[in-house]
């Protein structure tokens, strides 16, 4: 497009207000891997020294990593699986089942969207200590998971929606009962939506902070993500490269994902603000 | 053709109960805690009575009379059978006996007249008038301090004690150490300047924040529109990032780039500046990170909806417009961004809506600071019902700071419906519909 207009002034101007991402991404990797005099930001040593908490003894009082990353992952692994499979049956409802108040479910769920953590975090945390949830990793698998639905819902519908009509009308037609035809016909076409979901799920869990930090605040239920809090938040050692190697170490399944499943995440990303 | 309502029912059954214990239930329970004295030091489910130097304070505050209060505080002294066991004890069985044969359940309102009741001990006299004190001590009936599991045994012990009938209402509602219903919360909300304060926060947080959304995700779109696909979405991959990483990891980079040992910081000192901490310094760099942080954040949103719209628009327009000589302002101007206006209109109600409620990326990196200068209304819900310096969880007062997001929220999402064309959004099944 627009072959008679030159393109160095964007890239320069985008080049010049992007600066301040690309040194964090930059020295986000350099310093995880080097070491450099204290007032310069020069490196002068290769070192992975920094990720030695990966294998040294934890500190008193602080998780193991590894079981930290253990939760982080059923964490995000359970929800993600909850999230895809009640979306999968619900949104079929909302989207092709005629049944009485259905208007209203649907006008419900864009309310639903509309409710934000904060406004239902309180009860949930007083809810949780009542029911004996509270500082458990299932407990906050179960909000999170609940949270995520009205968006998975949303999602998965706008998938539903896109499969034509005739698929089912041939196989209702042929005899099928529609529980078969869901079954059979719809679901393989929904199915890229599904593990778009999936991913977008897990990726929602893996980053989930809030949540584990409101809801099991105590070693057993620590996540990536409190943990790292927990480590930043200790005054008594500021140790940036320490703190940049734990984020790496965090981030990049984030990252790897996000790469290899670009293009199925984005129908996501940009379909599921459409409600 | 019957059951289709069951498959129906079946199929969202799961969701129905999910939404109703983490929806429904927590939504209808904040609204009751609003109205609530709900805290850490009132439990959640229950309280007992028990009044204490504070309570006592509070009384007098209340205007309760010093003779009551004297009295409460030195309730006088009652021949009981734990101050019995304690003579038997000190005294020797026989003392207590007989103390119990003549003054049983004895109640005396002062000192003086619990030590001439032991005066008239025949048999086993107490002769030291030193002894006599000490052992008058033994039937002392404080109410102070002292805890009761239910109303009717405090108000018991408050008659016992000799406390006038008319203040028992005024010492049982303070005596009381669980929750109560209470509109407080609500003139709290309307006379706290604090609330002002949170209020105005967040208009500076939301405005700033969406216009840098919105101006900034245009520029990024329309700009890597004219570019040639590769450095495009090396660009869009660059601002993307902020989304994909995780908010934690996503602060800390910023946490590096401003601290007074971060990058800013030590640059600048390489020309002589002195480092400062360009995060917390003073309130503006705190609102400058606050809304470059969520911007970068938001602005990627904005990108990837406005980057389909544009390319939505038919290429024959825009070849059209070169044709007649149309440079490329003029061209943004007059055909890219009157195409984006839905997009934008969307985005900005939506953008809109979660701002106010969105506080996680403030929480991590300023945490409201410096002072108060950058806690947005969400933020004080959290920290005061969930995490405050002074330990006392306040879940009622938060609750009611929640509960005026969620009316927000409500009358928003409602103008959505109306506003983006919902009749579409439903329109009916066409097998059995």
């Amino acid at each position: 497009m627009s072959h008679n207009f030159r393109h160095w002034p964007i890239i320069t101007i985008l080049t010049i207000v992007s600066l301040p991402l690309i040194i964090m991404f930059a020295f986000q990797i350099i310093d995880t891997f080097t070491t450099h005099p204290i007032d310069s930001m020069i490196p002068n040593k290769v070192t992975f020294e920094q990720f030695s908490f990966l294998w040294d003894e934890a500190e008193t009082g602080r998780a193991n990593i590894w079981q930290v990353t253990l939760n982080t992952f059923i964490f995000a692994t359970t929800t993600a699986v909850v999230v895809c499979t009640v979306s999968m049956t619900t949104a079929y409802a909302l989207s092709r089942l005629n049944f009485p108040g259905r208007r209203y479910f649907l006008g419900g769920l864009i309310i639903l969207h509309a409710f934000p953590t904060v406004t239902l975090i309180i009860a949930i945390f007083l809810i949780l200590q009542i029911i004996g949830l509270y500082d458990t990793l299932l407990g906050v698998i179960m909000v999170k998971a609940a949270l995520e639905l009205p968006f998975g819902i949303w999602i998965m519908k706008g998938f539903y929606d896109n499969v034509p009509w005739e698929i089912e009308m041939a196989g209702v037609q042929d005899g099928a009962s529609r529980f078969t035809v869901w079954w059979k016909l719809v679901l393989p076409q929904v199915q890229p939506g599904i593990f778009a979901l999936m991913i977008f799920s897990f990726l929602s869990g893996w980053s989930e902070f809030l949540l584990p930090q409101v809801l099991a605040p105590g070693n057993d239920a620590q996540v990536l993500s409190t943990y790292m809090t927990a480590l930043i938040a200790d005054d008594t050692k500021i140790d940036f490269a320490l703190f940049k190697a734990v984020g790496m170490f965090y981030a990049l399944p984030v990252i790897a994902i996000y790469l290899i499943f670009q293009k199925k995440l984005m129908n996501i990303y940009g379909g599921g603000t459409k409600g | 053709m019957k059951n289709f309502n069951w498959l129906a029912l079946g199929f969202l059954a799961p969701a129905l109960i999910v939404i109703t214990v983490f929806f429904l239930a927590p939504v209808i329970l904040t609204g009751i805690f609003s109205f609530t004295s709900m805290s850490t030091s009132t439990g959640v489910t229950g309280g007992e009575y028990l009044l204490n130097q504070s309570g006592i304070r509070a009384l007098a505050d209340k205007g309760l009379n010093t003779a009551t209060l004297d009295q409460l505080k030195n309730a006088g002294y009652v021949v009981d059978e734990k101050g019995l066991a304690a003579l038997a004890e000190r005294h020797g069985v026989a003392t207590a006996t007989e103390m119990r044969k003549l003054h049983e359940n004895g109640q005396f309102s002062s000192r003086r007249d619990m030590e001439r009741a032991l005066k008239s001990l025949k048999a086993n006299k107490i002769r030291s008038t030193k002894d006599r004190k000490a052992a008058a001590e033994l039937f002392k009936h404080s109410l102070l301090n002292e805890r009761f599991p239910t109303e009717s045994k405090f108000r018991t012990a408050i008659t016992e004690g000799g406390i006038p009938l008319e203040d028992h209402e005024l010492i049982v509602t303070q005596a009381y150490t669980g929750w109560v219903w209470t509109v407080d919360n609500v003139k709290l909300l309307f006379s706290l300047p604090s609330t002002l304060r949170y209020a105005g926060n967040t208009l500076i947080y939301v405005t700033l924040t969406l216009m840098f959304n919105i101006g900034f995700g245009l520029f990024l779109a329309i700009s890597t529109f004219y570019l040639p696909a590769k450095s495009a979405s090396t660009f869009r991959a660059i601002w993307f990032l902020p989304r994909i990483l995780p908010p934690v990891m996503y602060v800390l980079l910023w946490k590096w780039l401003t601290w007074d040992t971060g990058f800013i910081a030590t640059t600048l000192s390489w020309i002589g500046v002195a480092p400062i901490n360009w995060m917390l310094d003073t309130s503006t760099h705190a609102w400058v990170v606050v809304v470059l942080i969520n911007g970068s954040f938001g602005a990627s949103l904005g990108m990837i909806l406005f980057s389909s719209a544009i390319k939505a628009i038919p290429s024959s327009i825009l070849y059209a417009s070169e044709v007649d000589g149309a440079n490329r302002w003029q061209q943004v101007r007059y055909i890219i961004l009157p195409h984006l206006r839905w997009p934008i209109l969307f985005i900005t109600s939506y953008q809109t809506l979660s701002l106010l409620t969105s506080f996680e990326h403030i929480l991590l990196s300023t945490e409201g600071g410096p002072g108060r200068a950058t806690e947005v209304w969400s933020l004080a819900a959290y920290h005061i019902a969930l995490d405050n310096y002074g330990g006392n969880l306040q879940y009622g007062l938060g609750a009611t700071f929640a509960v005026a997001l969620v009316i927000i929220g409500i009358i928003a999402s409602l103008f959505y419906l109306r506003f983006f064309n919902f009749n579409e959004m439903v329109a009916k099944p066409k097998i059995e519909g």
